[in-house]
């Protein structure tokens, strides 16, 4: 029960990857900083291509069903839906590539 | 005529072979390299592909890689100043002797 045979769950076997539950400030920091980023990028080639009388679709569509950074609620900048879940919901930074992905919306009512 | 100025900052490793794509045909090999493309619906598609990656100015003129790479050198740090002839004139203002 004690020393080097005790049953702990790292021990008794196989792999346990612990990520924590919830992000630490400092993550939460660092993720809005990159949903600014985006925002930023999306609203510098709206601009640019508005000068120019163009438009495109896929900026349209982004402009309409996206939150810019400041809408979203904290809710959905740092957590998503997960149906197996409890309560329905997750750390965002369990969705693979989180850092370099955008994940905003939610299915409504969850 | 304006120019869309983007700097690859985040790598694509990982990343869909799509992503990787478009980062190719953006010719963006290597993080932090910048590429100029002219503003156009296309050039902006292909953007919006890679935007978590990439950030995104637009600029008058594209540079040339001679000038994108002396916007990232830093000062020497010493100055060369004029030496002899015209005295204490000469050097006073601590003038910069370009390109020796």
């Amino acid at each position: 029960m004690f020393g080097a045979f005790r049953f702990t769950n790292p021990l008794s076997g196989g792999l346990l990857w612990k990520i924590p539950w919830r992000l630490s400030r400092f993550q939460k920091y660092r993720h809005r900083k990159r949903l600014q980023a985006v925002d930023n990028v999306v609203a510098t080639v709206d601009a640019a291509l508005a000068k120019q009388g163009e438009t495109l679709k896929q900026l349209e569509r982004w402009k309409a069903e996206m939150p810019t950074e400041a809408e979203m609620l904290p809710r959905d900048k740092y957590t998503m839906f997960d149906r197996k879940a409890k309560r329905y919901r997750k750390g965002i930074h369990k969705l693979p590539k989180w850092t370099r992905v955008s994940q905003r919306l939610n299915p409504p009512g969850y | 005529m304006s120019w869309f100025r983007i700097t690859l900052h985040r790598s694509a490793i990982g990343l869909p072979e799509r992503t990787r794509g478009v980062l190719a045909a953006l010719g963006l090999r290597r993080r932090s390299q910048v590429v100029f493309h002219p503003v156009s619906p296309q050039f902006a598609g292909m953007i919006m592909k890679v935007k978590e990656l990439v950030r995104v100015e637009e600029v008058a003129r594209p540079l040339s890689r001679a000038e994108v790479k002396a916007e990232r050198t830093p000062e020497r740090g010493f100055w060369l100043e004029r030496r002899g002839t015209g005295g204490l004139e000469a050097g006073k203002e601590g003038e910069k002797v370009g390109e020796l």
